[in-house]
Order: structure tokens, then C-alpha cells, then sequence
């Protein structure tokens, strides 16, 4: 009907991790309508290949069982994308893990294995774009998505307030480095989005807590397409002068 | 031809020149637009170049003159039975003076236009009696100068600052019923600031200090487009900062 959509995405080639469930699942569904090439990452199979079918075969989706914790690898995972997927315009990083644990229970394995999906599979996808092997050299463009919590403290989420206060810092530093590369780098930091990670989380909670959770929301709860538009708008021109910027995407949850 | 429903209204302040003039533009396809701004000859000139979907019209009222906006938009609503939908605040004064130079009455005409008008026109369109509450989605178009600070720029860093917390105060008190957020634009090529391109000092230091170059009125109008309409349905109380990567450069 619209003869230019300024969300168009075709012929750009996005990968994006935790790309099965929530806010990756959003943003894959929402960039594969507005025809972006995908290469799917999640380190669960099954749920990966049920989206997989829910795209019917369209062959501009490819998928990639891989779990993000053995980030040394992930060199080898991206070179394997843009050799059966062409050249990369941009990454989505929506995988992270959370547990909700009181600094008194945090082992240092806990917060290194947070660390490693949150954060340094961020750092490890974002350094794959500084190759000409891999950026397709126009139109690029890295989204991270963090957390309000980055931005504000929670009782028993030190590592995974941290580890996602990193990825901001992460966003501003490479966003000047790629800026010659036209190649932006933005972070989205959503409130609490009705996914599968919140639902595990909401387990500990009784009614009534659920409850006040949602009321620090003027909004509610989001949906994870909330947070999808969000991706779209940046990683499409209509974020072309947009770089090193942290959007939140919260319900109001830090305007209170 | 088939019946399509008419498209919402949105009014937008400061819609004669700059980023306004675009954001009436790109609005201009899925909204109704009220042009608010000063010189009826311009608003007329954005008028021919917006899209001939909408029913857009011009409403000449000079922000300078808050006190007056309490009469002057309930009239001119009742007079051409409409209500609005969404707000868009892009009217802005600027004047790079040192604070020597300044004058009360002259940063007073600074408040008035880049933060009064704002919340007065707010105040005005959530009365039931004014415009039947229909309104939906607010964006202020604010600035990077409200959070950093910048020779000569203290009236004007202090107008946007205080738009800025207008904002967030409005967002928790009329969720979940409107939405509001601002837009930090760094320096867009405008006649508003022509006058810096124009000294080839801040010429040169503004190209050296924006990472990805001088934006255009149009980076902006995109953005005001995605705030404003469903797809921002979870965004509100938020300051979205479209600069070009100026305000994550701390080595310029």
C-alpha cells in the first residue's frame, strides 16, 4: 500500500541472539515483515526450529543453535553466518540470562556466566562488525538491549544490573569507534517485559508482589513487540543520526 | 472511492521553519495537522508541502504570549469543532548570549516559548470541556543542551532542562491515558542555527565534535514519528537522544 516504508529493511542481513523467545523472538518476527535477511541465534534448538517454521521455509532465514557462554567461538559462529548469509548490516544481542540471587549467595561462577551472555557475547559480536570480512560496510547497525536495570538498583540483581550498566558503557565507546564505518551502536533498555525470562521470575513472586511489580510501571507490563519497534527503529534509516544512545523502553518504570 | 476515517488531529507549535516545518512533513501522512507558529505567510508555505491526506490547518498564535493561550486555543478548537489527539512542542527560541548580555524579559520570552507554551497548551487540551479527552501521545521536542552545559547557552540549557522534567512529572501523573517523552536533538542544520554554521570556527568544531556529521531536521522528524504513534505505546517519561554520538564523545 505504502510506497516507502522508512522501516524497510530488505536486503540488509541482521543477526540476532536469543532470537527464540521474548524480545528476540519479537524483533525477528517484526525485522523479517519488514524483509531484513536473519541469521538466528539461541541456545534453544527446538523453540529455534518451531520459529523457524513459523517463517514456512522463507529463505531468508537461517538459523544457529549456539549457546553464547562459550564465547570464544563466537568468531567462528559469525564468519559461518556471512559465509551462508552474506555479508552483515547490523547484530541484535537480545540473549541474557538473570537470576535473581542476594549478593550473599552470588558465587563467582554465577556472575562470570551472566557476564559472559550479557556482556562479553556483546563485546565478541561487536568486534566481529570491525572486519570488512563481515560488515557489509553501509547502512550498519549494533543494538544492544540492556535493562532499566542498568539504570536503576534492584535487591538481588547485582550481576545482572551490572552486566547490563557494562553494555551502556560498551554502546557510547564503540559507537564512536564505528562512526567512521557508518556503523551505529545504540542499546535499548526495556522494564519488565511479559517474556519467558519474566515469567521465571515471577515464580518467586505471590499475586500480591506481581502486582506491585506491574504498579511501578505507569504503563503495565510491556509486551516484548513493544520493545521490537524499538529495535526496528534503530537498526532502520530512520535511526541514521542516531549513535551511542540509550532508549528506554519502560512503561515509565524510571520516569517515577 | 471508499470511505476512510479521517486521520487524528495533531498539533504542532513551531511548524513555520527548521525541524518543525519537516516534522509537519512527515506527520503531514497519518495525522491531521494543526500548524502553530508566528508568520501565517510560512505556516501556509509548510501547509502546500504536506501531504493531501490529511485536513491540516494553520493557527497563527504567537507562544511568546502564554498568558493568552488560556482564551486563544479553547476558541480557536470550538471554532473549528475539533479535538486533539497528539501534541508535539517544537517551538523554540535561541539566543547564544553571555550571561552578561542577558536580559530578564528576554529570558522570560525564552521560558515562555520553550517551556510555558508546553505546559500550558498540556493543561489546555486535558480539559474535558476543551478537547473531550482526546488526547493520546505528547513529545516535546527538547535538546543535548539540557544536560550539558554550553557557553552562552543559560537560558536557553535552563528552558529545555525544565521541559524536560515537565515531562516526566506529566508522564506518571496522566499515564496510563497519554503518553509523554522528549526528543534531545544535538545540533540540526536549521535557520535557527544558522548563525553557528555561519562562524567557520563552531563550523569546524561542530563537524569535528558530531561523529556521524551535521543531522538534518528530517533525523528528527523520524524520530517524532515513531514517539508519537502506537508503535512507542510502552515509551513514555523517556528522553530520546538523537545527536549523532556528540554526547557520548567526550574527547570533543
Amino acid at each position: 500500500m505504502s510506497p516507502c516504508n522508512p522501516l524497510d529493511l530488505s536486503g540488509r542481513h541482521f543477526l540476532v541472539t536469543g532470537a527464540a523467545s521474548g524480545i528476540g523472538r519479537a524483533s525477528a518476527t517484526l525485522m523479517h515483515r519488514l524483509g531484513a535477511r536473519l541469521s538466528l541465534v539461541d541456545c534453544d534448538a527446538g523453540s529455534l526450529t518451531n520459529l523457524c517454521d513459523e517463517f514456512s521455509g522463507s529463505d531468508r532465514v537461517r538459523s544457529y543453535p549456539f549457546d553464547l557462554r562459550d564465547n570464544g567461538s563466537i568468531d567462528e559462529l559469525v564468519r559461518g553466518a556471512v559465509a551462508a548469509g552474506g555479508l552483515l548490516h547490523g547484530v541484535v544481542h537480545c540473549a541474557g540470562i538473570q537470576s535473581v540471587m542476594p549478593v550473599r549467595t552470588l558465587q563467582q561462577d554465577n556472575w562470570r556466566e551472566i557476564f559472559a551472555v550479557n556482556t562479553e557475547a556483546g563485546l565478541a559480536l561487536a568486534k566481529c562488525m570491525a572486519s570488512k570480512k563481515i560488515y557489509a560496510g553501509e547502512h550498519g547497525s549494533v543494538i544492544f538491549i540492556s535493562s532499566v536495570m542498568a539504570l536503576a538498583g534492584s535487591a538481588g540483581a547485582v550481576a545482572y544490573s551490572m552486566s547490563k550498566a557494562a553494555l551502556h558503557g560498551m554502546t557510547r565507546s564503540l559507537a564512536l569507534e564505528f562512526a567512521p564505518k557508518r556503523l551505529r551502536v545504540n542499546c535499548i533498555a526495556p522494564g519488565f517485559v511479559r517474556t519467558p525470562m519474566l515469567a521465571r521470575t515471577a515464580q518467586l513472586w505471590d499475586e500480591e508482589q506481581t502486582n506491585a511489580v506491574e504498579a511501578l510501571h505507569p504503563l503495565g507490563f510491556g509486551n516484548p513487540e513493544d520493545v521490537a519497534n524499538a529495535v526496528a527503529f534503530l537498526a532502520a534509516d530512520t535511526g541514521r543520526w542516531i549513535t551511542g544512545s540509550i532508549m528506554v523502553v519502560d512503561g515509565g518504570y524510571l520516569a517515577r | 472511492m471508499p470511505q476512510q476515517a479521517p486521520l487524528p488531529f495533531l498539533l504542532l507549535t513551531g511548524a513555520s521553519s527548521g525541524i518543525g516545518r519537516d516534522i509537519a512533513i512527515a506527520l503531514s501522512r497519518s495525522y491531521s495537522v494543526i500548524l502553530n507558529g508566528r508568520d501565517s505567510v510560512r505556516l501556509e508555505e509548510t501547509q502546500q508541502r504536506c501531504d493531501v491526506v490529511g485536513d491540516h490547518r494553520v493557527w497563527c498564535h504567537d507562544l511568546m504570549d502564554v498568558a493568552s493561550l488560556d482564551q486563544a486555543l479553547p476558541d480557536y478548537l470550538s471554532q473549528q469543532q475539533i479535538c486533539v489527539d497528539s501534541f508535539v512542542h517544537c517551538a523554540a527560541l535561541l539566543a547564544v548570549l553571555p550571561l552578561r548580555s542577558t536580559t530578564l524579559s528576554q529570558t522570560q520570552g525564552i521560558m515562555n516559548v520553550n517551556f510555558l507554551a508546553a505546559m500550558e497548551i498540556t493543561r489546555l487540551l486535558m480539559r474535558k470541556n476543551v478537547n473531550q479527552r482526546q488526547l493520546r501521545s505528547i513529545v516535546f521536542i527538547s535538546s543535548v543542551a539540557s544536560q550539558f552545559g554550553a557557553k552562552g547557552f543559560s537560558a536557553y540549557s535552563a528552558s529545555k532542562a525544565a521541559l524536560d522534567a515537565l515531562m516526566r512529572s506529566l508522564a506518571v501523573e496522566l499515564a496510563p491515558e497519554v503518553r509523554v517523552n522528549s526528543i534531545l536533538p544535538g545540533n540540526v542544520r536549521t535557520p535557527m542555527t544558522q548563525s553557528m554554521f555561519d562562524d567557520p570556527d563552531t563550523a569546524n568544531r561542530l563537524v569535528r565534535d558530531y561523529p556521524l556529521g551535521t543531522g538534518l531536521p528530517a533525523d528528527i522528524a523520524n524520530a517524532v514519528e515513531f514517539l508519537v504513534s502506537d508503535k512507542a505505546r510502552w515509551i513514555t517519561g523517556q528522553q530520546l537522544v538523537v545527536d549523532g554520538g556528540r554526547t557520548a564523545n567526550i574527547s570533543g
